[in-house]
C-alpha cells in the first residue's frame, strides 16, 4: 500500500509497487523503478467524471505515478498536507489536490453560486474513499473545527477544503455602502453549518 | 569563516583581506565594517573562465566584497541554503549561486557529455547545457524557491526534474533521459518526459518547486 508523508513543502510518496495519482509535472525528484503516465480525462475518473468535468469547467491533470520506490512530490514551493480517509469524504478546491492514492475516487459536486463569486467555476472536486489525500496550501493549512450551533464563516478566497456532515451557504454582505465602493472588501463569505472540519490557508487567492 | 543563517532567506558571513566574498551583484542587503564591493564579470577565474562563461551564455554578473567586516546576503526573498564543501566539487548552475568565498576555485563545464541529442534534450527542458562547477574547502550559499532538500546518493540512481535540480556535489554521473512518447506529442503527456538521471556517490539538492529562474 503506497504511503504519502508531508515534510513542509515537500511530499514523499513511497510505492510498492502500486499506482497513486499526482499533479501532473509535480514530480521533482524519484528513486527506484517508477513511471509516470497521463491518468487520462477525468483524471482516472472515467468517462462520467470526464463529462461532468467538462460540463463544469473544473480542470484537473492528474498523472499516474506507477512503480516501486520513492517520489518527492512538490508544487510551486506551497505546502503540503496529507489528510486521511477512512470511508469518507473530503470536499477541496480542484488546484490544491497534490496525489491521491489508489483507494480513493475523485469526482466533481456542483457548488451553485458561490463558485461565480469567488472565480473558481461551478464546481469543486470531492475525494472520497479510504486512503490518503496530499493537499497543497499557500502558508501552513489551518483546520478549523465546525460542530452544531457553531457556524464557521470564512473568506471564499481562502478556503481549501472540508470534510464532514458540512452545509455551505454563501453569505453577502452587499449594502448600499459596498455598491457605493466603501466596502470593507469582504462582500461574500462561506458559511458552514453541520459537523466536521474546513481546512483554510493564511493567503487569498 | 562560513556563511551564518539569520533566518531561512538572509545569510552572514565575515570579510577580511584574503577572504574576500564574491556574491551575485545587487545581492548585499547590509554591511558593518570597513567593506567596498567592486563588479567582476565572469566567474573571476583567468580567461579560461570568461570564455566558459560567456559560452555558457551564464551572463549573472558578480561582485567581489573586500575589506574588513560582516556583510549581509539576500536575494528577492529566495530561500537559501548554505552548502558546506570538504575538499569536494560542487555541480550548481550559475543563476542559483548567491554567493561563496573567493578561495574556492570556479570552473564552467557541460552538463551532459552526451553529444548532440543531449544537447538537444537540454534546450528543450530549459535546462541550461552549462554549469558551474566549484571546488575546494568552504561554503557556498545557494539560491532556491521554497527551500531544497538534500538528497545522499549511495550508488543508487535517482531521476530529477530538470526544472527543480538546484545542484549536486561528488561525482555523479548525469544523464538527460527523455521519455517522450506518442501521448506527450498529443499533449496527453504526464509532464515528466524529461529527466535529470543521477547515479553515483554523492548529494543532490533539490528544491520544493518547479521555478526556474
Amino acid at each position: 500500500m503506497a504511503s504519502l508523508s508531508a515534510h513542509k513543502k515537500m511530499l514523499h510518496a513511497d510505492l510498492t509497487g502500486d499506482t497513486i495519482r499526482a499533479a501532473q509535472g509535480s514530480m521533482v525528484a524519484y528513486t527506484g523503478q517508477v513511471t509516470f503516465k497521463n491518468a487520462g480525462m477525468g483524471g482516472g475518473g472515467g468517462l462520467r467524471a470526464a463529462l461532468r468535468q467538462r460540463v463544469a469547467g473544473e480542470s484537473i491533470n492528474l498523472m499516474e505515478c506507477q512503480g516501486q520506490g520513492r517520489v518527492y512530490i512538490a508544487q510551486s514551493a506551497l505546502d503540503v498536507t496529507v489528510v486521511g480517509l477512512s470511508n469518507d469524504k473530503l470536499t477541496v478546491e480542484s488546484e490544491h489536490i497534490l496525489a491521491v492514492t489508489d483507494g480513493l475516487k475523485l469526482d466533481v459536486q456542483f457548488s451553485g453560486l458561490r463558485g461565480m463569486t469567488s472565480g473558481q467555476g461551478l464546481a469543486t472536486t470531492s475525494v472520497s474513499g479510504t486512503g490518503q489525500c496530499a493537499i497543497t496550501s499557500d502558508g501552513p493549512l489551518i483546520g478549523l473545527a465546525v460542530v452544531p450551533g457553531q457556524p464557521l464563516v470564512v473568506d471564499p478566497d481562502a478556503y481549501v477544503a472540508g470534510t464532514g456532515n458540512l452545509q455551505m451557504n454563501l453569505v453577502s454582505g452587499v449594502t448600499w455602502r459596498s455598491v457605493m465602493g466603501e466596502s470593507g472588501g469582504e462582500p461574500f463569505s462561506l458559511r458552514f453549518e453541520g459537523q466536521g472540519t474546513v481546512y483554510i490557508q493564511p493567503a487569498e487567492r | 569563516m562560513s556563511f551564518e543563517q539569520i533566518n531561512s532567506k538572509v545569510v552572514r558571513t565575515e570579510v577580511a583581506p584574503g577572504r574576500e566574498v564574491i556574491a551575485r551583484r545587487g545581492s548585499m542587503l547590509g554591511y558593518e565594517g570597513q567593506v567596498t564591493f567592486r563588479p567582476i564579470s565572469g566567474q573571476g577565474q583567468g580567461i579560461g573562465g570568461m570564455i566558459g562563461s560567456a559560452l555558457a551564455g551564464e551572463s549573472t554578473s558578480n561582485m567581489v566584497a573586500e575589506g574588513q567586516g560582516k556583510v549581509i546576503y539576500g536575494f528577492r526573498g529566495l530561500h537559501v541554503t548554505v552548502v558546506e564543501l570538504g575538499n569536494e566539487t560542487l555541480t550548481v548552475e550559475a543563476s542559483r549561486l548567491l554567493a561563496y568565498h573567493a578561495h574556492l576555485s570556479v570552473g564552467v563545464e557541460m552538463i551532459a557529455q552526451g553529444g548532440i541529442r543531449q544537447a538537444v534534450a537540454g534546450a528543450m527542458t530549459g535546462q541550461g547545457l552549462f554549469t558551474s562547477k566549484i571546488s575546494g574547502v568552504g561554503t557556498v550559499a545557494l539560491l532556491s524557491h521554497g527551500g531544497t532538500v538534500e538528497l545522499p546518493l549511495n550508488g543508487e540512481q535517482i531521476g530529477v526534474d530538470p526544472q527543480a535540480y538546484v545542484g549536486h556535489t561528488g561525482a555523479l554521473n548525469v544523464d538527460l533521459k527523455a521519455a517522450v512518447g506518442f501521448r506527450d506529442l498529443v499533449g496527453r503527456g504526464s509532464g515528466e518526459a524529461f529527466q535529470l538521471q543521477l547515479s553515483g556517490h554523492g548529494r543532490v539538492y533539490v528544491q520544493a518547486s518547479e521555478e526556474k529562474f
